[in-house]
């Protein structure tokens, strides 16, 4: 026994310790509590480049070694506290908030970990085994998240109660958007093209979830509301069937199903099941039938008497169309045709439609919407064009993290007057299941094709997106994070060349 | 020693630039040293205290994260409190509140109702100014009434059929604190077609003539320690030809009102500045005004009109007293003083001695 080397060995572990819990603590709020969440990212983070996995090797060695020399305990601590390498404690793009439920869970783990560690006080190897506690933070953190999730499902129901009685105080119309992609943007137009014409109130950005349309509803929908807009996104299957439960839409839309969190739902069919009960309560369905799926859909609801509005843009069978004709757009309602607008850079024709049929199923006059089209904004940061003060033309893709948006934000880099270089900056796409390195080789590939130089921002989806680059003998260039890369953009592009900024990922991800 | 809140946000059209207002109070507050309490009314009517450093960008998604609920009570013991431990209430020692709301129920009267019955000081108006001021048709009868040019201006509902002045028109909300909700028509059919329309119009509008050959002038007037006028100011429209100056124009900038486009001090000639600073001094007596009240005007080649007057303005009209200059700083602290030793409420019991009560006798025999 040597207590001065114990001294030591405690004070780096309990130090590798803290900075552990407080990383792994950001990661789990970041991944909104789910349980899981925190042990998938520890073994992204310390797969994520040769530096971390050595690092992680070298401190699963010396845990053990220190079972027999205990001041190699030592070694854990300073690994702990300095890797992940790159995966910050208090975030850049993604801070940590020391929300209520935030401190609960660490509280809950911070204890768990005290009891861990002076149980391991008692043995006859207390170092080597507080090293044991130390790796096993993550763990703890999940763990506790697990504990704690039916105690937070039942604080949520008081506000789902709270959200309840507002909306029965202020009784809206209930129009609930849901779809693999296109959701927000279609949101966004709704309320827009009514903005003029009623007191509407659309969820805020990213609230789409149980407890985030609950907040959206106490915090918003303000007294007088005349229409209410709800965005529901789904991990699962009866979660949407039981936000309509107590968020009853009178109109339901679906705007598109395809390959997003698939890593749930596994397959698409079960996608569009989950998708589906949206429309189980609305008196209206309005669904995109450009989307093979929902074309049959609106079949089959159609074949049940249910009021169905089918939009589209290319589909022929669409009783809401917005068609792209000779640079224009052509708005047909049921046959008629109502308006021929300009075309709105950034807005995709099939988001405006479902938007429109929305309106439609709501009331609201055909002629009366359609000269609202020119105020219809496109959604900041999706699918946008501009040109820099650089000269460089810029395609800002960012929130977008989907297969088909990242295609046709390509076909945009494609088309664009571009006399230089084309670039495309992404750290891929995520949560896409098993599809997920197949997706991402697709999208670099495409983007060799196109002769664009490919700047892989982090490591998440590195290798996919490297050899998609490598396969069609393409250009690639890896940076740690988006700052380096707009760097990179700045001091390399000039006028003539353009770049596409597809995606980016929070800095909770390698 | 309490706490001095900066209050901002509420259910109206104005809350986001309320907000604005709120945070630059806020942090003028706090880069003194003076560590204020941030109050944020949510557009649901909800108060929360929230980190008066916020940048306003936290406020996009609704209240921030690390927002506390508080509760505004009314009665002898009121006041604003928050949740203590093991449940119970810890009262804050709030000596007076910066009101800087915009629009809505936080400058019509109704804050200023509540904070008066929970017995808690505020700055800017008392509830007759606040509401006088926020009902376009009862300012402009006052002003009328006494002889103060102003544009004619007349209720619009659904079954006017004439005003008695000719097209254009700009049809406002009746109750607003901005620009939010106005049209212009060419003619009263097209008026009346957007009260249905116009979600802003639901609680009553008024109609007068548009005339795109009138210029804003605009003025700022505090009461303490003694009514100053500001310099006056021509706002810019940044888009040459729009119909008005619009909201965008105001507010949509990095700083709200306080770095929109302007001519500041407006090239007027010796004979309009005069009339300016007479006609505001006149409104402000007949308005009640209390704290910092902006006062605006349209001029034209025949004369002068009032137009309307805003209580609590944007940015509470710091950028407009040049002349001596007034930092931001001590227009809070003399708007805070004003409030700690002039009572915006005056309840009076005297008369209710018992008199009467004693005379009564028993109300069941007058029942019966």
């Amino acid at each position: 026994m040597n207590p001065a080397g114990d001294a030591i060995a405690a004070a780096a572990l309990a130090a590798g310790a803290t900075a552990s819990w407080l990383r792994w603590l950001r990661v789990a709020q970041r991944e909104h509590y789910l349980p899981g969440s925190v042990l998938r990212f520890t073994w992204r983070w310390w797969t994520a480049t040769p530096v971390a996995a050595v690092l992680s090797v070298v401190a699963v060695a010396a845990t053990v070694a220190a079972f027999f020399i205990p001041l190699l305990a030592v070694v854990v601590g300073l690994a702990t506290l300095v890797g992940p390498p790159r995966l910050g404690i208090r975030g850049r793009t993604s801070k940590l908030a020391w929300t209520r439920r935030l401190r609960t869970l660490a509280a809950v783990s911070a204890g768990l970990l005290a009891i861990l560690g002076a149980l391991a006080a008692f043995t006859a190897t207390p170092v080597a085994l507080a090293s044991v506690v130390v790796l096993l933070v993550p763990l703890a953190v999940d763990a506790s998240s697990a504990l704690l999730a039916p105690i937070e499902l039942r604080a949520s129901r008081s506000w789902v109660e709270r959200a309840t009685r507002r909306i029965e105080r202020v009784r809206p119309q209930i129009v609930a958007i849901t779809g693999s992609y296109g959701k927000t943007s279609t949101k966004q137009h709704l309320a827009d093209l009514l903005a003029g014409e009623t007191a509407v109130v659309p969820t805020p950005r990213s609230f789409n979830n149980r407890a985030g349309l609950a907040r959206a509803i106490n915090d918003n929908l303000a007294d007088g509301t005349r229409v209410f807009i709800a965005e529901m996104g789904t991990y699962g299957p009866g979660e949407i069937r039981s936000m309509c439960a107590w968020c009853p839409p009178d109109v339901a839309v679906i705007t598109a199903i395809g390959p997003v969190h698939l890593e749930r739902f596994g397959t698409l069919e079960r996608t569009l099941e989950a998708k589906s009960e949206i429309t189980e309560r609305a008196r209206s369905v309005v669904l995109n039938v450009d989307d093979q799926r929902l074309a049959v859909l609106a079949d089959e609801l159609a074949g049940q008497a249910r009021d169905v509005v089918r939009a589209g843009s290319s589909s022929p069978e669409a009783d809401v169309r917005v068609e792209v004709v000779e640079g224009t757009w052509r708005v047909t309602v049921r046959g008629e045709t109502v308006a021929h607008a300009t075309q709105i850079p950034g807005i995709q024709a099939v988001n405006l439609a479902c938007a429109l049929a929305a309106a439609v199923a709501l009331g609201f006059d055909p002629v009366g919407l359609a000269a609202r089209i020119s105020k219809v904004a496109p959604v900041a940061n999706r699918l946008a064009v501009s040109t820099a003060p650089s000269g460089v033309l810029i395609v800002d893709d960012t929130y977008n993290s989907n297969p088909a948006g990242a295609a046709a934000a390509l076909q945009v880099l494609a088309s664009a007057p571009v006399t230089g270089r084309r670039v495309v900056v992404t750290p891929g796409m995520v949560e896409l299941g098993r599809r997920q390195a197949t997706e991402n080789e697709a999208f670099a590939g495409a983007s060799a094709l196109l002769g664009a130089t490919v700047l892989v921002v982090g490591r998440t989806n590195a290798k996919a997106l490297e050899a998609g680059v490598q396969a069609h003998g393409g250009t690639s260039i890896g940076v740690t994070d988006r700052d380096s890369a707009v760097q990179w953009v700045r001091a390399e592009l000039g006028p003539g060349d353009a770049v596409l900024y597809e995606n980016d990922l929070p800095d909770h991800y390698p | 020693m309490g706490q001095v809140a900066v209050l901002f946000g509420g259910p109206a059209p104005e809350h986001d630039v309320s907000i604005l207002t709120g945070l630059q109070a806020g942090r003028e507050l706090v880069a003194a040293g003076r560590d204020p309490l941030a109050i944020y009314w949510t557009k649901t009517g909800g108060f929360v205290s929230v980190d008066p450093s916020s940048e306003a960008a936290a406020f996009l998604e609704g209240p921030p994260r690390d927002a506390e609920v508080l509760t505004l009570s009314v009665g002898p013991e009121g006041g604003f409190s928050a949740a203590g431990r093991l449940g119970r209430q810890r009262r804050l020692d709030v000596d007076a509140v910066v009101l800087c709301t915009h629009g809505g129920p936080g400058e019509d009267g109704s804050i200023q109702g509540a904070l008066d019955l929970a017995g808690i000081r505020y700055t800017g108006p008392t509830v007759a100014g606040a509401a006088i001021g926020m009902d376009k048709l009862a300012f402009h009868a006052l002003m009328a009434a006494n002889a103060i040019p102003a544009l004619p201006r007349v209720e619009l509902n659904g079954v006017t059929d004439s005003v008695g002045f000719d097209g254009p028109y700009i049809v406002k909300p009746r109750f607003g604190g901005s620009s939010i909700g106005i049209d212009v028509v060419g003619d009263l059919a097209t008026a009346k077609a957007r009260l249905g329309a116009n979600p802003h119009l639901g609680a009553g509008a008024v109609v007068e003539p548009y005339r795109p050959d009138l210029v804003d002038l605009q003025i700022a007037v505090r009461t303490f320690p003694t009514l100053q006028l500001s310099a006056i100011e021509r706002p810019i429209r940044r888009d040459a030809g729009a119909e008005i100056l619009d909201y965008a124009d105001k507010y949509v900038g990095s700083e709200g009102m306080a770095s929109a486009p302007r001519e500041l001090p407006a090239a007027v000639s010796d004979d309009r500045r005069r009339a300016v600073l007479e006609a505001a001094t006149r409104v402000a007596s007949l308005c009640s005004v209390r704290g910092v009240t902006r006062i605006d005007f349209l001029e034209g080649e025949d004369g002068l009109f009032v137009n309307e007057i805003n209580t609590i303005p944007g940015s509470l009209s710091r950028y407009l007293f040049i002349d001596p200059p007034v930092t931001f700083l001590s227009l809070l602290d003399d708007l805070v003083s004003e409030a700690m030793t002039s009572s915006a409420h005056h309840y009076v019991t005297t008369g209710a001695d018992g008199t009467v009560l004693r005379a009564a006798g028993a109300i069941a025999s007058k029942l019966a």
